[in-house]
């Protein structure tokens, strides 16, 4: 190779930065930005729009699709703004006629190699490709196109989609599986023109080691990845007059779904969606914050369990940590990298199954249905609930928990195929006979909201007298947000109440009174994101801090579910928080926020759970187990 | 289930591997080798294995053996063939060759014949460019092949035969107006102990006096390279030797390894001296693992002589050891970030710069990668002066120059000429005054038509990493094209647009034109291709790729079929 197009830096003029801030000037508009912002950054910063396509804020650049190509002052070849970095001051211009000229070459370029039929995509009208070639103003295929779409590019047994007559080798999807995610079932194969993104043995993902986030979904530029469309066969149990057919609907897309009807992210639109799904045929709506608190019970008594093991010697074989289980993902990843540790892993069920669960038997029952002739739906932010819910496990007699799982995305198609326009719908209520929400079933949606609920649920029962959350949660704000790895030390106080009568039911309780547990300081870890996760299990593994925590809630996408695989895409931090915020905000709307004092969870316990949590009956119902996923020929 | 003991002694072997090398990242491409060359592949399950013991995910493993030629995820034959079909041996005749190959064994290029003895293979330049048509059998080469020495070659194999003498080869060094090359002048190790008597700075600033320009191509300065990494505040800073010599037409390097070994081992530990770096690695290409045992001797018998390891020449604190690493056949590392991903077990892949290699190179610390020649002319300017230096060649282009000269001449060889030297003067010498044309720094260089022949070659004028291939009257210029530009398809890293999907349709773009079927307007198209290119591929290969093709439209226009109207081919690049 004759020559590079970068000059390195003279290091005399190195220096120059003033007051640690360097000057950049962008198309003639000066700025100071501090030292290592990329031009793209920059950019943004004074209102010039450089197109992107392999760069996502959630990953590290990659600078590898030539699209957001700029001149800068002093060097050969244009450089690409999302990796370079200013450290002295630069000239840069961003639209001259060579370099609008290269950016089309590079779409044409790409375009010529992406076959498949904008029309029947799943991406259409939300394709980052497609809307740069509109930018463009593509009107032909300059270097022709690849018209033969090869069935063999196409993975489509599992519950992620890999269409590879699509891919453009961003390699946004391989930097997420293995940056992000820490997992890497995704990458390049071969060299060349003959280059791939693709798996081990260029096997079906879903024999690979994937825990289905659907993160990389959530971040391909085109519709060479996708969640399964489970849609057709909800519409075919709506349209059959025979089925009785209930949907729960998780707290995360409530808060998201807004946005595929173009509202600014933040939108909550709970009980829109309740007139929504009953417009499209659902014949009840329920809450899964119902099934949410009721794992907080459940959850919370074993962790109660799990410490009076630990404080007073008991008989052993529930081990601290307890690690939290609602996330399907997670679940799948301890399975398969971390088996040694499943027996740290809560029994309970994830609130999905435990709805599901409820549905085919204790509802059945009370509605006279004939549970074969239900069809239980659920509407979740996640593409691996349609695993979790596929699951072995996760069936009780002859039946499916929950029968199909729905992504954010998904039902958002069906509303708009039916014509319903939700952001203008009535509000209405969820139904009877779990209708009342609380607020910490909806903080599941975000990072830390399972600890933070499960806190204000031990904290009461423990001190036996009403504590006010939100003066709870300013102890606890520490969980909130989205810092990768949240701590928190949490002393219980050394006044206690009696045991109250909720746990009483349970007579093999082994203990009967809170003595034990007075003054105890708990220590817990809140974790989302799998590199997130994997840096806590390496750590317990080696006996760190995090081997004395108590609890650790662990979510396998970052955000928690808000940030889910089946969410509405894009997503960056900005669109999280603000999911989050709605999250949090319904929370304060409320009149019950712990999930002790849900007046549907105390009829559950007095009815159909007597011998209460963590009893037999509740552990035939309510809680699994997990399986190991054996790791040798296992990619 | 019980394991296959085949798999079991794999196993057995991946895990002597790695206690060898180490589970650090940087170990996977030796491990890798290793496995190659005992089971004949890298099978799903050695990759599974090595991923488990590496802590990687095996699809990151079995992404770097695909990168790699000379990894194969396919069971190989126990020797495999590799007849190259770059440039100088596709003119010196490889299809006659290919075919006597493929008849002896009755097999096609890409198989493995029933017995599992022998694979045949295609390979792109092996660097022995001078003595075409060239293969390698496992590690050893054989040049000048012929119809006849084919079936001789091959029934040495079959018979186990050692091929003996009968194949020895080595390079042509040719005498020049200047004498043979200046590095026979040096004395041993002169020049080491001269700048362990000299301050750090003055070593650096003797060679910024001299202007040197790496000799790999690229032609930075040197010295810059050297104060930078010189300046860089870390500890651990590393010295690599680039002797992955790919460029097509270009074996200098081959021939300056096998006969300098102790000078590329002297300038290195110059560089360790004057930069304060404690590790160096030579990073030999795949093609020339017939060089290694000599190198690796050269660097124990300098150990031994206390020319390297601890307190080098009695100066207490002057360490420096040095590693050799071997390449899996791939072009792009020569490119200097590429290299560095692959010494660190990655697939070859140029890295975004900034961060350069002197601030952030092999593991992320101060790395200064220089050209084999490079370190010998350092020697010769501490030995003999910037002044000397400075005195040949031209302003911005100052001193000699090895060049590798191949094609339509008569004394194909190596050559030392000062910069500068006009194109015609190298043809007088190297017999090839018939030249229609000579390409120019190889693949990635130019074209230059006889009617440009005074031009000089230069970092001024016609830049090159040493690479001179003569065309004879003879050839058609669109097939040495198509050539250069196969070359690349296979060679780029397939990382970037430009360079992934560019090169393909130049190349499809070039076999239209061949066949009469391209449209002025698309061949218009691809000559704006080409500019993009240039300008917006992510490193110098997919940079200089459009090269061939900008000269073949401003030189050989004659030798295009005229253009098809318009509508035959509007928008039909594919």
């Amino acid at each position: 190779m004759e020559t590079g197009g970068e000059e390195m830096s003279d290091p005399e003029t190195a220096d120059e930065a003033i007051g640690g801030r360097v000057r950049i000037t962008i198309d003639g508009i000066e700025s100071m930005v501090p030292p290592g912002t990329t031009i793209l950054e920059a950019a943004q910063g004074c209102g010039i729009k450089i197109p992107t396509l392999c760069h996502h804020a959630d990953v590290h650049p990659a600078g590898v699709c030539r699209m957001c190509l700029v001149e800068v002052e002093g060097q050969r070849a244009f450089q690409t703004a999302c990796t370079f970095s200013v450290f002295q001051p630069v000239r840069v211009r961003t639209h001259t006629p060579r370099i609008r000229r290269a950016r089309k070459h590079v779409l044409e370029l790409l375009l010529s190699e992406h076959s498949g039929d904008c029309c029947s995509c799943s991406k259409n009208n939300n394709c980052e490709l497609q809307a740069l070639a509109a930018e463009f103003g593509i009107e032909r295929r300059r270097f022709g196109q690849t018209m033969d779409v090869q069935c063999g590019k196409i993975d489509s047994g599992g519950y992620i989609i890999r269409d590879m007559n699509k891919c453009v080798l961003c390699r946004r999807c391989v930097r997420v599986c293995a940056d992000l995610q820490t997992i890497g079932v995704l990458g390049p194969h071969g060299r060349g023109d003959e280059t791939v993104i693709g798996t081990f043995r260029a096997g079906a993902l879903i024999e690979t080691s994937c825990i289905h986030c659907g993160q990389c979904v959530n971040r391909c530029p085109t519709g060479a990845l996708r969640v399964r469309d489970d849609t057709e066969r909800v519409w075919e149990a709506i349209s059959d007059p025979r089925k009785h057919v209930v949907i729960q609907t998780a707290p995360a897309p409530r808060a998201a779904i807004g946005e595929e009807f173009g509202l600014p992210a933040g939108a909550a639109l709970t009980f829109e969606l309740n007139t929504a799904l009953k417009l499209c045929g659902f014949d009840k709506v329920f809450d899964t914050n119902f099934s949410a608190d009721l794992t907080i019970i459940e959850e919370a008594t074993e962790l109660l369990l799990r410490l009076y093991d630990a404080l007073e010697g008991g008989k052993g074989g529930m081990p601290l940590p307890q690690f939290s289980s609602c996330s399907p993902g997670w679940i799948k990843y301890v399975e398969r990298f971390y088996p040694e540790y499943l027996a740290h892993v809560s029994s309970a069920k994830s609130p999905q199954q435990m709805f599901g669960a409820l549905m085919k038997t204790h509802y059945a029952r009370l509605e006279r249905v004939d549970p074969a002739d239900m069809v239980t739906v659920s509407l979740m932010p996640c593409s691996a609930k349609k695993f979790e819910c596929d699951r072995p496990e996760m069936r009780t007699g002859a039946f499916k928990d929950v029968d199909i799982s729905l992504t954010t995305r998904e039902l958002a198609r069906m509303l708009k195929e039916a014509g319903i326009w939700l952001p203008g719908l009535r509000r209405s209520d969820f139904d009877a006979p779990f209708g009342t929400a609380t607020g910490s079933g909806v903080v599941f949606g975000a990072t830390g909201g399972v600890t933070e609920s499960a806190l204000r649920t031990i904290f009461e029962l423990v001190i036996g007298s009403p504590a006010d959350p939100d003066a709870l949660a300013g102890k606890v704000s520490v969980i909130r947000g989205f810092d990768g790895i949240k701590y928190l030390e949490f002393s219980l106080p050394e006044e206690i109440g009696r045991l109250p009568a909720l746990l009483t039911r349970n007579l093999d309780l082994p203990f009967s009174d809170w003595n034990w547990i007075r003054g105890a300081a708990l220590k817990f870890a809140v974790y989302h994101g799998i590199g997130n996760a994997k840096k806590v299990m390496d750590d317990i593994k080696g006996g760190g801090r995090f081997s004395k925590c108590h609890f650790i809630e662990f979510m396998a996408c970052p955000g928690g579910c808000l940030g889910g695989g089946g969410q509405p895409i894009p997503a960056d931090n900005t669109v999280r928080a603000r999911r989050a915020a709605a999250i949090y905000a319904e929370d304060k709307s409320y009149a019950v926020r712990k999930a002790h004092e849900n007046p549907a969870i105390l009829e559950i316990y007095e009815k159909i759970f007597k011998e209460g949590p963590g009893s037999e009956p509740a552990h035939a119902l309510l809680h699994t187990h997990y399986t190991p996923r054996c790791s040798s020929n296992k990619p | 289930m019980m394991p296959d003991p085949e798999d079991a002694e794999v196993m057995k072997k991946i895990d002597g591997l790695v206690r060898r090398y180490g589970a650090d990242r940087s170990s996977l491409l030796p491990v890798l080798r290793d496995i190659q060359s005992t089971c004949g592949s890298v099978s799903e399950e050695a990759v599974l294995s090595v991923a488990e013991r590496f802590g990687i995910p095996p699809v990151a493993i079995s992404g770097v053996v695909s990168f790699y030629r000379f990894l194969s995820e396919k069971p190989q034959g126990r020797f495999v063939i590799r007849l190259c079909k770059t440039i100088s041996c596709d003119m010196a005749g490889k299809s006659l060759i290919a075919s006597r190959l493929e008849a002896e064994l009755g097999i096609p290029f890409g198989e493995t014949t029933k017995d599992g003895q022998f694979s045949l293979e295609w390979t792109n330049c092996i660097g022995l460019c001078d003595r075409g048509p060239a293969l390698l059998v496992n590690d050893r080469p054989f040049t000048r092949v012929t119809v006849e020495k084919v079936h001789d070659i091959l029934e040495h194999y079959k018979s186990n035969a050692n091929p003996g003498r009968a194949f020895e080869f080595d390079g042509t060094i040719h005498e020049t107006f200047i004498g043979r090359l200046s590095f026979d002048r040096l004395k041993p190790d002169e020049a080491l102990k001269e700048v362990l008597q000299r301050k750090k700075p003055e070593i650096i600033d003797e060679i910024s006096r001299a202007g040197l320009r790496g000799r790999g191509g690229a032609g930075y300065p040197t010295a810059v390279k050297w104060s930078l990494t010189a300046v860089a505040s870390s500890k651990e800073k590393y010295i690599v030797c680039n002797a992955d010599e790919g460029e097509p037409g270009t074996y200098k390097d081959r021939i300056l390894l096998s006969r300098y070994p102790d000078l590329v081992c002297e300038g290195m530990t110059v560089a360790a001296h004057a930069l304060g770096a404690r590790k160096g690695f030579i990073y030999l290409r795949a093609e020339y693992a017939h060089l290694k045992d000599r190198l690796a001797k050269t660097i124990e018998k300098r150990k031994r002589q206390n020319l390297l390891g601890e307190s080098i020449l009695g100066k207490p604190g002057f360490d420096f050891e040095i590693e050799i690493r071997m390449g899996a056949g791939a072009y792009i590392c020569g490119e200097e970030t590429a290299l560095i991903e692959s010494l660190e077990g990655g697939r070859g892949e140029p890295r975004n710069r900034p961060p350069f290699p002197v601030d952030g190179g092999f593991r992320g610390m101060p790395t200064c990668v220089n050209n084999v020649e490079t370190f010998l002319w350092v020697l010769c300017i501490i030995a003999r002066g910037s002044d000397w230096f400075r005195r040949a060649g031209a302003e911005k282009s100052p001193g000699y120059k090895i060049f590798s000269v191949s094609g339509d001449c008569e004394r194909p060889g190596v050559y030392e000429f000062p910069m500068g030297v006009r194109v015609k003067d190298v043809l007088d010498h190297v017999g090839g005054t018939e030249a229609k044309a000579v390409q120019i720094g190889g693949a990635s260089g130019s074209c230059i038509p006889e009617k440009e022949f005074d031009r000089e070659i230069s970092y001024e004028d016609v830049p090159t990493g040493g690479s001179v291939i003569v065309i004879g009257p003879q050839r058609g210029m669109a097939s040495i094209a198509c050539n250069v530009l196969e070359f690349f398809a296979e060679e780029s890293c397939g990382q970037c647009t430009p360079c992934r999907i560019g090169t393909r349709k130049l190349l499809e773009g070039l076999k239209m034109m061949k066949s009469g079927k391209c449209s002025m307007d698309y061949w218009r198209e691809l000559a704006s291709l080409c500019d993009t290119m240039r300008l917006a591929s992510k490193c110098g290969l997919g940079q200089s790729v459009p090269n061939v093709i900008l000269s073949l439209m401003k030189h050989f226009k004659q030798e295009l079929p005229e253009l098809a109207d318009q509508a035959y081919s509007h928008g039909n690049g594919g």
